[in-house]
């Protein structure tokens, strides 16, 4: 069953449609927005909110298109809002440097526990190098980046979520892939 | 192919979406050139360490609160469809006992129509005062003249009364 059916169906009185649609999207978008602005609670916190006005605002939407163009945009405003809010707010910033501080001393929850201990370390300061990189790219070209390599986007589908032209799309994504290879390589020798 | 064109399109070379002889092009470009070579390959390597990141998953309350969230809001939209509803009807009520009383209003009226109250006109002036006047006043005469109702010349004469009743009088007395 695709999207489209789904909605139908949500729309037509099937209220279990909804929660099938959060099933299939709350991991993408909560990946997505997390990669974006860098919080993984806020991340959350997002999430939800894009699922409320979807929720709200599900009969308003034009079948014509796709659902996951549409859950992405919502997600994507919300993710710009924050960074905007962020960055006038140095408290909030603040704030949000000290919790990903605290994550970093939590034991490690997606590696491999059969690798050998330096392994481990090596993988995790990578992957923390790869992480921290990502959040250097400017902010424009961090969400076209993430839509793309995370997310597998089309240029298409990314203009129209990030409501620039494709010409536009595709200098952000070559200049954002540039940028962060630029900043990983001298940690991948 | 230069290095210059080999930048500009190596996003396309990456994602694959380049036409069979571009790609031809970019590929014997890396054969030929070194740095670009590098390039491509740092660039292939480090796309390929973030699309390895680990992915994270929902916390173990996300579904919880999400559904208690679109359960307030199913229940806000509920009260606030009977509040606007409620709302309207006694808008409705007010304004259709508004307008009820104002059409009656405007029966009431229809049927007893309001008669016209003119100011009394009192001529009493002693008899002494009374000025002879030979000719009639200009009031009564244009309304005479005019064929207006006697009252529109009451109305007139009330300006100048004391020429009225003494040319009345004057009529009168010459006969």
């Amino acid at each position: 069953m695709d999207d489209s059916a789904v909605v139908t169906a949500f729309l037509g009185g099937e209220e279990r449609a909804f929660s099938e649609l959060v099933e299939r999207y709350q991991t993408r978008l909560l990946n997505f927005i997390y990669r974006t602005i860098g919080d993984r609670e806020k991340a959350e916190d997002l999430v939800q909110e894009v699922f409320i006005r979807v929720y709200r605002h599900l009969h308003r939407f034009d079948r014509s298109k796709k659902f996951s163009t549409w859950a992405y945009t919502i997600a994507s405003n919300l993710a710009k809002n924050e960074l905007r809010n962020r960055s006038r707010n140095p408290l909030v910033l603040m704030q949000t440097v000290q919790k990903n501080w605290q994550d970093d001393d939590r034991p490690l929850q997606f590696e491999d526990t059969t690798s050998r201990p330096d392994d481990m370390y090596r993988k995790r300061h990578l992957r923390e190098i790869v992480e921290e990189s990502v959040a250097k790219l400017p902010e424009h070209h961090r969400h076209v980046f993430v839509l793309r390599e995370l997310e597998g986007k089309s240029y298409e589908e990314i203009a129209e979520i990030t409501d620039c032209n494709l010409g536009t799309v595709k200098s952000r994504l070559n200049r954002a892939r540039n940028s962060f290879a630029e900043i990983v390589a001298p940690y991948m020798e | 192919m230069d290095c210059r064109e080999f930048q500009e399109n190596h996003f396309a070379f990456i994602d694959d979406t380049l036409s069979g002889i571009e790609l031809v092009g970019m590929q014997r470009h890396i054969a030929e050139c070194e740095s670009c070579a590098k390039h491509d390959t740092t660039v292939r390597r480090s796309l390929m360490l973030f699309r390895n990141l680990p992915r994270i998953e929902p916390s173990a309350e996300f579904s919880e609160r999400l559904n208690s969230r679109l359960r307030e809001l199913r229940e806000s939209d509920t009260s606030s469809v009977f509040h606007h509803s409620g709302k309207f009807a006694a808008a409705v009520a007010i304004a259709s006992v508004v307008i009820l009383g104002y059409i009656g209003s405007s029966l009431r009226d229809v049927d007893t129509p309001r008669d016209i109250v003119f100011p009394p006109v009192v001529a009493n002036v002693p008899e002494s005062e009374l000025v002879p006047l030979l000719a009639p006043g200009p009031a009564l005469v244009a309304s005479a003249a005019a064929g207006l109702p006697i009252w529109t010349a009451a109305l007139y004469a009330e300006r100048q009364p004391l020429h009225f009743a003494t040319a009345d009088l004057q009529i009168a007395s010459s006969h």
